[in-house]
């Protein structure tokens, strides 16, 4: 197995210059509904347990609801390769992923399974697809599988879970002192322009500027919004275009912050993408050997050290995967990227996937067979319904039919540890955000008309995740204060957003969220023009708002419907973790 | 101390035959298929974990505990699928931590590392002091 760098970048469109561009053609579809393992069973799933899990589907009638994927997660695999082919874990899975599959598919339902792009998955197992993306995936398309999550773990390009943390050393370039250019030095600190908020300069004895890559977002303490890479940028100046020669000094590292991996782009094209020699410390500068650079215009150009590999070399390892899927003929895979939000998939997610995690994971207490697991409404890390909600409810920019859905992770509605109104509020908070609807529990639990199916089978905000247009929510306002409610990240819970989303019909939904354990003292009013305004020109349906005589006004969660000339709409005093979600229909 | 030995002694402190076990705790859900296959290799801390935490679970029926004690373990979360087994190991003091500061200035589960026989052996003791009193 080769393990001694990544695969060099010979598409363009795996650049960071290029994450805008289309990569394959993908199918518009609705963020996926259905039911993964992880949350009720973690490592525990079994064959009679899907199968428990199949048929409680079809009593519900949940898949008539859109719960049509039955997704196994973590922990069915044998944990190694036999013959070289992924294979079921023979105690868990008797049968095998064929005739699973064609269990799920007997009765109407999608089946979907689960990878990773390292060398192991993250329960251990030493079967990750890495350098065996053909094999599986023909293995996939033999079993017939509609929809793939592909994990990170034990990545080889990056310090991400049970990988090596020196493996920084790929995603960071090195800390840089100067570069040395046609016959001059030019200091990094104080002379080049640093892009984005990730790299900053050290002084000391010796003045430096470090962490030039991109934040890691696995963790909660970084927002999603803006530049979320930094470079280095010098401006340099030639007479005639020509060969040139740079050296840097450099010290190199191996962890958060300070890599070896150096890239260096003249103007938009990248002409260096390699390791540089280890220099001994993260303070011991040392020159590069010359880089050759050509310059095809005089004058003014940006000389650009930077390194983007933790994007490109994750964005390469998925799209190996969704490549050979479809040349091993896809049939209308769901593609599910699960790298936690470690290297911003945000921005590059949509050329490849359907979805893509946001944070690390909601919970990890997951349940076992007669073990709900438990869940929590707020956590300091990304383990509660809020540390997601907080993430994604600033990220409707990168969302959309023609790109693909932020994903919160999936439901812990039914988890102990959570309220039912807590369940109901996470429910509404992941429609309006066009989150992937995976259920997680144990669905011989719950029984038709019982609190936890009213709340996974509320038809008219299951109608808002699913909602033809597409378009995740909007936060307009908060009550915490705030300049752009819309792009700022929030971590303190105490306050209520209100979020508004337009729908196909030229409807619109008003969310009120309080997600603070204590009740919120005021009823919170929207103004239709203020809802108008902040929608721009999403809202389908405008004019009829603003000609509106009276409005059709249906509570989601409450079930009930009204009408009123009022062109305002508000909350009601909200109870501690509670919300109200609205839909509002113009009328002449 | 091989992660068989460990799956051996585990089942002579609460009197289980060992013959067959690989299979038995598979079906029983406390043994994974990887623990066979790396049944000659060094059992790591997380490994000692996840096992003693489905024992619990599966075997003895005890509940989990609340976690959030656990998070001063500075290395909790570098392991998404078994920062619970960790969690719950340390939270009911069968699996301690290094305080690499001295009076918890740093605690420090090292879930890769391996732990001495004689620790191992104390791991599995009060394990079974969980077992004798969930008897009761």
């Amino acid at each position: 197995m080769n393990l001694s760098g990544p695969d060099p970048i010979k598409d363009n469109r795996l650049r960071f210059d290029h994450f805008e561009d289309k990569l394959f053609n993908k199918t518009p579809r609705l963020p996926a509904m259905g039911w993964n393992s992880w949350n009720a069973f973690g490592s525990g799933n079994t064959e009679e347990l899907t199968k428990a899990m199949v048929f409680k589907i079809k009593e519900l009638e949940l898949d008539k609801l859109g719960y049509k994927y039955i997704v196994l997660d973590d922990g069915c695999y044998h944990p190694e390769r036999i013959d070289g082919h992924l294979k079921a874990d023979e105690v868990k899975f008797p049968s095998g992923f064929k005739a699973m599959a064609d269990f799920v598919h007997g009765h109407n339902l999608k089946f979907g399974m689960y990878n990773d792009i390292g060398t192991r998955l993250c329960s251990g197992a030493e079967v990750g697809i890495y350098r065996h993306e053909k094999t599986d995936c023909e293995d996939y398309i033999k079993w017939a599988i509609d929809f793939l999550k592909v994990d990170n773990c034990y990545y080889m390009w990056d310090n991400a879970t049970f990988a090596d943390p020196g493996n920084a050393k790929y995603s960071f370039a090195p800390n840089i002192r100067s570069i040395y250019f046609a016959g001059k030095t030019y200091p990094a600190a104080g002379y080049a322009d640093i892009t984005g908020t990730c790299a900053s300069v050290e002084y000391g004895y010796i003045d430096y500027v470090t962490s030039i890559g991109t934040f890691d977002g696995t963790a909660p303490e970084h927002s999603p919004v803006g530049s979320r890479s930094s470079e280095l940028v010098f401006e340099v100046e030639i007479d005639e275009p020509g060969e040139f020669e740079l050296v840097v000094t450099y010290a190199s590292g191996k962890k958060e912050g300070v890599g070896g991996w150096l890239q260096v782009a003249v103007n938009s094209d990248v002409v260096f993408d390699e390791m540089l020699p280890d220099t001994g410390s993260p303070e011991t500068f040392k020159d590069s050997a010359p880089i050759k650079l050509r310059f095809t215009e005089p004058g003014f150009n940006k000389l650009r050290i930077m390194n983007h590999r933790r994007q490109e070399n994750t964005l390469l390892s998925y799209s190996k995967i969704r490549r050979e899927l479809e040349a091993a003929g896809d049939r209308d895979i769901v593609f599910s990227i699960c790298e936690w939000g470690k290297t911003q998939p945000q921005n590059w997610g949509h050329k490849v996937g359907d979805s893509w995690r946001i944070l690390n994971d909601i919970t990890f207490q997951v349940g076992s067979d007669g073990n709900p697991g438990t869940a929590k409404w707020e956590d300091d890390y990304t383990t509660s319904i809020t540390s997601q909600y907080n993430k994604a409810v600033i990220m409707d920019e990168f969302s959309g039919l023609d790109k693909g859905w932020n994903d919160p992770d999936m439901l812990v509605i039914g988890m102990d540890g959570i309220s039912d109104t807590m369940c109901r509020t996470h429910m509404a908070m992941w429609c309006m955000l066009n989150a992937p609807l995976m259920l997680g529990l144990d669905l011989r639990r719950i029984s038709k008309g019982d609190a936890l199916y009213n709340i996974i089978s509320n038809k008219d905000l299951i109608a808002l995740d699913q909602d033809p247009l597409g378009i995740q929510a909007k936060r307009i306002f908060t009550t915490v204060c705030c300049t752009r409610p819309d792009k700022e990240y929030i971590r303190d819970n105490k306050r209520t957003d209100v979020l508004v989303k337009p729908l196909a019909n030229g409807d619109i939904a008003i969310g009120f969220f309080n997600l603070d354990q204590e009740s919120q003292s005021n009823d919170i009013s929207m103004d239709i023009d203020m809802l108008i305004s902040a929608l721009g020109g999403k809202i389908i349906n405008k004019d009829a708002f603003l000609n509106a005589g009276n409005f059709r006004i249906k509570d989601l969660l409450a079930g009930e419907e009204s009408e009123s000339s009022d062109r305002s709409f508000g909350s009601g005093i909200l109870n501690p973790c509670d919300c109200k979600v609205l839909r509002i229909t113009p009328l002449p | 101390m091989t992660t068989e030995r460990f799956i051996t002694e585990l089942c002579q402190i609460s009197g289980t035959d060992p013959d067959g076990i690989y299979i038995k705790g598979r079906k029983e859900g406390w043994l994974e298929a990887a623990d066979e296959v790396s049944k000659d290799t060094q059992i790591t801390r997380k490994i000692a974990a996840r096992i003693i935490h489905m024992y619990l679970l599966k075997v003895l029926h005890v509940n989990d505990l609340d976690i959030s004690g656990a998070k001063e373990l500075k290395d909790l979360y570098d392991c998404r699928v078994c920062a619970n087994h960790i969690a719950q190991a340390y939270m009911r003091g069968i699996m301690n931590a290094k305080d690499l500061k001295r009076d918890g200035g740093f605690l420090w589960f090292d879930l890769n590392s391996t732990d001495d026989d004689a620790e191992v052996m104390a791991q599995l003791s009060r394990l079974s002091s969980i077992a004798d009193s969930s008897l009761i």
